[in-house]
């Protein structure tokens, strides 16, 4: 009985993974955009949920995280590129026979406009001269470092603050990455946002099975992956003595520190390792929706983060990742309008009221979330029967 | 041009012969057709409600005619929120989980931008009613058109307007940070400087509610024209403000906002705002087409406002252009429809819809940027004067150009 | 490149400014490091030895650290405050030298002109946050829907004289939305908060803040799908006479129109404004005189020094706990109230302010009365300074949501008590209560 939620989470497991290929109604790109954007809120609901729910760092910059781990893979494709002829107008550099070419910094333009150096040297070349954009896999590193190392800095500077101040230290630290994405629209191209190229630039060849630039199947399974990916780390981490020293930090810092736990470190590592994630996870999500803007960093959806983690169960961190998907589904099903007795019922905004109830119920009446008891209980009810079974069995043994 | 002339025959006929293809093949009822709107924050949600009350009028309308092949369409409103990562979703949900044929709508340039590149990967025309960004059909997309006016075009018509106040030497123009307002507000500049005026421009976020300083360092730059480049109440705002700092539209000229042609909410949100000009896209109501009065009325009667906003008779134009394309292509077929619209002359309530160049008839041919690809190319741009306090936008006065010209615009402070 | 694109004035030298900033930021850092660990390691008391060491570096670079480090035990507010307005002069200094002719140094009109907006709005500013640090001194909790009371205090002055009762008098309309908002933080606070004072939950202050995150993020909502989304304002509450001081003169001292009110020729402030910040100040010391002068007051100021001293006097800190979150809410309503004959309101308008009250009650100190009103004051001077001075015309204004958070950045490293903030230095303030 224990292994239920084992079985359950093999089970669950198997069926994101089997259904995009049995899945086949006409809305089939519709529903696989839905999940893969609940993968991207899982993978944000459970690192949040790690650093706030076990370690009790309440952050509310975990969104400026994953904007700096988007921008840092949109800004680097956007200015990076490889021509096998220099182009003389542009900063560049001699790359093992090609050029290695920095694009300058032109902000929002129009066809009427200047254009940047690369598309001038471009329009002279014709087809001439061919031209390479960096790898995107490259770029989601690099933005998963630039969102871990931005994370380390902060968790750094953080440390000392608990609670409420931690909360508004990181808010404010979420409002000046927007501000500063938002005016130096030279480089950042503002709320224009920069367009990213696709995940997959060439299409993908796996299996013998081509898949175009705008298949869902390959997007699906990469941010299925992360999640897997992030959700084993975490699950490692909580299992582990770290996992350990974590809670107990959570629960009295000064007493795990007079234990010996140097709390400090740990703080700042779970602040990284945290952060990253959801770095990995902007870097990914951008390079599917091809665009970034700050309106990513726009406070709702920080709070449609927490929401998400504190209804599936703060503490418990797959509970959060399955309360983000469900809660994403839920919120896109519940888009649609109707009418009752006549009265148009604008479903855009009536769904984000109930959403707000209901984290406002959950909050109140179901303090550990709606999906971490079930998985509790059933872990529980093992837990309880083997107990009872071992005392019988001593009875037994005794009598 | 022979040539064309052929290509065109060629059309015509296949667009005849795939009308009786699409009599044999049963469509769906009814035909869906998407709206692009942004219906909630942080869109221009005054914008956004006015272009869904038109597209569903034309909806009626359209129904009311018999229909599209025999079936009537239905038009699918659905909320860009103004937010481009937004509105590839729901060009992603139009096409695959709606099922629409084709898509009219559209507020947001950066909305444009992004959301059009799904609709052409997909096959399915749009018909783009105010987004303004040249790049959306300067990417020349198959299936991308466009009836509003190009932003370099609008801009032409601010600093021309500028221009011909006399005396003038430096102009403050403040635009909001986004793709609508940043190249438009360089075009502008641009276009100002080659009459020898030098100008400012200031640049704020859409969300700012307190625009004091901002004004104070208008003030001091003590320019002789104020240029809002700025959507929404952001807009509304910062008019307001200015006037309250005494350098509002009573005490020099002043052009606000856009959306200060839904002249109820403007009057609401600037007391102080007479004298202020305001460009108008489309002709005035006095030469309004007969499908434009028509329009006009039932759209009054529906929302209760005084005026029609130009953004809702190009949302009306938008959906009422892709029907007709629809019928004569004969077929729900994304390229039938194309076609078709390419050849398209639509009696629409902003005047007779045709778009010059296309796949028959690429602009360079003809010397014009690639921003004249499938775009319409008459739309009249005038600027308007509140001359009176309380004035609703489609009796205000039209001041530019000299071809709509209904009075002389009142300069205050000369 | 690209050529500059604005016509406005660039910074002549800016190396000079961008040269001074570098020199004090790096003897802040190293003051502030430096006599951290010496305080540390004679353990003494370092609440308040970052702060000095930064501003001591800051200001007078090497020496002021040197002096600092041989007076060590003996550091004085008197001593950390001259430091930190050395420190401002400096950067001002430093600015004039390197931009003579921007307008914050070459127009003295345009000075004062900023200097009073931001003195204007940092008033009102600051009595907003004095809601939020009101209820964060009795309850341990930032609230989270500050913001949207603030929203919900101006949509209801619109509903009331404009929409339901037309005509009706403003000051009615004023105190109608108070109640309201009362009535909901009231409400709210006995629905929600309570199990937070029992000892139920294991951490309180988290709790606190998600719930009024969920009442922030329910009633935004709420007012938008019952108003839709246009904007709304309402008339100006009273037209000024029309009138001079001294009368008839050539330039007179103070002038006033119907619209706005004229200093010395050369300051306008408009009357929504001003009839705002005259409220609250009015408004702030009937609030003063309620809290020292009243029982209420007195068991509200007492349950918020020592809670169970208090319940031993006989003052129920659950009836506080609830007068003082309501109170707190219809502070931020009031201040709605009244800038909404300013400012176009929709229901989005309470994000900002929400914001800036939350750097203004972490700069005076979480739960310090006077102290969030002189940050709404200084915050209210900053971003008027940041919006006036920044030589791109392009940016001065994008960043105003940056400024206040740049403000509470350093407020956090350097002095997290805030300026006048001392017991809850440890931000343990409400665990357990």
């Amino acid at each position: 009985m224990a292994r239920i939620p084992h079985i359950a989470g093999l089970l669950l497991i198997a069926f994101f993974l089997a259904f995009p290929l049995v899945y086949t109604g006409a809305n089939y790109d519709y529903v696989m955009h839905v999940l893969i954007t609940g993968f991207f809120y899982a993978i944000l609901a459970s690192s949040w949920s790690m650093l706030a729910g076990y370690a009790g760092q309440f952050s509310f910059g975990h969104m400026a995280f994953m904007g700096i781990g988007a921008y840092g893979t949109a800004l680097f494709c956007h200015y990076f590129y490889i021509t096998e002829a220099p182009t003389g107008i542009c900063t560049e550099f001699g790359f093992f026979g090609n050029w290695l070419v920095i694009k300058n910094a032109i902000g929002v333009t129009s066809t009427t406009l200047t254009q940047d150096c690369l598309q001038q040297a471009i329009d002279g070349w014709g087809d001439t001269v061919r031209v390479w954009r960096m790898p995107v896999l490259l770029g989601i590193i690099l933005g998963t470092l630039a969102g871990g190392l931005a994370g380390l800095l902060v968790g750094l500077l953080v440390l000392r603050l608990r609670a409420a101040y931690l909360a508004l230290f990181t808010l404010g630290f979420s409002e000046i990455i927007k501000a500063i994405i938002s005016a130096e629209i030279d480089i950042t191209r503002g709320q224009a946002g920069l367009v990213l190229p696709p995940l997959y630039g060439e299409g993908l060849n796996l299996f013998g099975l081509q898949f175009g630039q705008t298949d869902k199947i390959p997007p699906y399974y990469t941010m299925f992956a992360l999640l897997l990916a992030c959700l084993a780390i975490l699950t490692w981490l909580s299992r582990s003595r770290f996992g350990l020293f974590v809670r107990a930090l959570r629960e009295d810092a000064d007493a795990a520190a007079a234990l010996g736990v140097n709390t400090t470190r740990y703080k700042v590592i779970v602040f990284t390792i945290t952060t990253a994630m959801a770095a990995a996870a902007g870097a990914v999500q951008a390079h599917y929706v091809q665009i970034v803007t700050p309106n990513m960093l726009f406070l709702l959806q920080m709070s449609l983060v927490v929401a998400m983690a504190v209804i599936g169960g703060v503490e418990n961190f797959v509970a959060a990742a399955l309360g983000a998907i469900f809660l994403q589904i839920m919120l896109e099903l519940l888009r649609t309008s109707f009418s009752i007795g006549g009265i148009e019922v604008d479903m855009t905004v009536w769904r984000l009221v109930f959403f707000g109830v209901l984290l406002m119920l959950v909050l109140r009446f179901a303090r550990n979330g709606l999906l971490a008891p079930l998985i509790d209980r059933f872990a529980r009810i093992g837990v309880a029967e083997e107990t009872i079974a071992k005392r019988k069995a001593r009875q037994e043994a005794q009598s | 041009m022979k040539t064309s002339t052929l290509r065109r025959h060629l059309m015509l006929s296949a667009a005849a012969f795939a009308l009786g293809a699409g009599a044999a093949n049963a469509q769906d009822c009814p035909i869906k057709i998407g709206g692009l709107a942004p219906l909630s924050a942080p869109g221009t949600v005054v914008g956004g409600e006015a272009m869904r009350d038109a597209m569903m009028i034309a909806e009626a309308d359209i129904n009311a005619a018999g229909g599209v092949l025999g079936c009537d369409i239905e038009v699918v409103i659905a909320d860009t929120e103004g937010l481009p990562e937004r509105a590839i979703a729901v060009m992603e949900r139009l096409i695959t989980q709606d099922g629409v044929v084709a898509v009219g709508g559209g507020y947001h340039s950066s909305v444009g931008v992004a959301s059009k590149d799904v609709a052409d990967a997909r096959g399915i025309p749009v018909v783009f009613a105010e987004t303004w960004n040249d790049t959306i059909t300067g990417d020349k997309q198959k299936h991308i058109f466009r009836i509003a006016p190009l932003s370099s075009w609008t801009s032409n018509v601010n600093w021309q307007f500028a221009l011909t106040l006399p005396g003038i030497e430096k102009v403050v123009i403040l635009t909001e940070n986004t793709d609508y307002g940043i190249p438009a507000s360089q075009e502008t500049a641009k276009g100002l400087e080659s009459g020898g005026v030098a100008s400012t421009i200031f640049s704020v976020d859409i969300g700012t509610q307190d625009y004091a300083g901002i004004v104070e360092r208008i003030k001091a730059e003590d320019p002789d024209m104020i240029i809002t480049l700025v959507t929404g109440e952001a807009a509304f705002n910062f008019t307001q403000q200015a006037a309250d700092a005494g350098i509002g539209p009573m005490d020099l000229p002043f052009q606000t906002g856009q959306d200060a042609l839904e002249s109820g909410t403007y009057w609401t949100n600037v007391p102080d705002g007479q004298y202020a000009f305001v460009q108008r896209i489309g002709v005035p109501e006095s030469q309004f087409t007969e499908k434009g009065r028509a329009f006009a009325a039932v759209y009054k009667e529906k929302t209760g406002k005084s005026d029609v906003e130009s953004y809702a008779m190009e949302a009306y134009d938008s959906i009422a252009v892709l029907a007709q394309a629809i019928n004569e292509a004969g077929t729900t077929d994304g390229s039938s429809i194309v076609t078709a619209l390419e050849n398209i002359s639509h009696e629409g309530t902003l005047g007779r819809i045709y778009f010059d160049y296309g796949l028959k008839r690429d602009p360079s041919e003809d010397g014009k940027g690639d921003e004249w690809w499938h775009q319409w190319p008459d739309p009249a741009i005038t600027i308007i004067q509140f001359q009176e306090e309380g004035q609703a936008s489609s009796e205000a006065a039209i001041v530019y150009p000299e071809a709509y010209k209904t009075a002389e615009p009142i300069w205050v402070n000369q | 490149m690209h050529p500059k694109r604005n016509g406005g004035p660039s910074v002549q030298t800016p190396e000079i400014f961008w040269g001074v900033i570098l020199w004090m930021t790096v003897w802040g850092v190293l003051g502030s490091v430096l006599l951290r660990r010496r305080y540390f390691s004679r353990d003494l008391d370092t609440s308040n030895v970052n702060f000095a060491g930064a501003m001591a570096g800051a200001a007078l670079g090497p020496i002021g650290v040197a002096v600092l480090w041989a007076r060590t035990p003996k550091l004085s507010g008197r001593i950390t405050t001259f430091l930190g307005l050395t420190a401002v002069v400096l950067i001002a200094a430093a600015f004039s030298f390197a931009d003579p002719e921007n307008n914050c140094v070459a127009n003295g009109a345009f000075r004062a002109s900023q200097f009073t907006n931001g003195l204007i709005i940092g008033i009102i500013y600051g009595f907003m946050a004095l809601g939020l640090t009101l209820i964060f001194s009795i309850l341990g909790v930032v609230s989270f829907a500050h913001g949207e009371f603030y929203m919900i205090g101006g949509m209801l002055v619109y509903y009331i004289t404009v929409v339901w009762f037309p005509g009706v008098n403003p000051l009615l309309g004023v105190m109608g939305a108070c109640c309201l908002a009362f009535c909901i933080g009231a409400l709210f606070e006995r629905a929600m908060l309570t199990p937070m004072y029992t000892g139920k939950i294991d951490r309180p202050v988290e709790y606190g803040i998600l719930a009024t995150f969920g009442l922030a993020f329910t009633l935004q909502y709420f007012v938008q799908a019952l108003h839709g989304a246009s904007p709304v304002k309402v008339q100006r509450y009273i037209d000024f006479p029309r009138w001079e001081f001294p009368a008839g003169a050539e330039s007179p001292l103070i002038e006033t129109r119907r619209g706005n009110l004229t200093l010395f020729d050369t300051v306008s402030i408009s009357n929504p404004r001003f009839i705002a910040a005259v409220t609250c100040i009015l408004v702030l010391l009937a609030l003063l005189y309620l809290l020292h002068r009243t029982w209420t007051g007195k068991a509200l100021r007492a349950v918020s020094q020592d809670r169970e001293a208090a319940a031993i006097a006989g003052i129920d800190p659950n009836r506080m706990n609830m007068l003082a979150f309501a109170l707190g809410g219809m502070i931020a309503a009031l201040a709605g109230a009244l800038l909404v004959q300013a400012f176009s309101w929709l229901p989005q308008v309470g994000a900002i302010p929400a914001m800036r009250s939350f750097v203004i009650v972490v700069l005076g100190g979480l739960g310090s009365l006077p102290g969030a009103f002189i940050g709404g004051i200084l915050v209210g001077l900053v971003e008027a300074a940041g919006t006036g001075c920044i030589p791109d015309a392009q940016k001065a204004a994008s960043y105003i949501p940056a400024y206040g958070m740049i403000v509470l950045t350093l407020t956090l490293l350097l002095r997290p008590t805030g300026l006048f903030g001392r017991r809850f230095a440890s931000g343990a303030h409400g665990q357990g209560g």
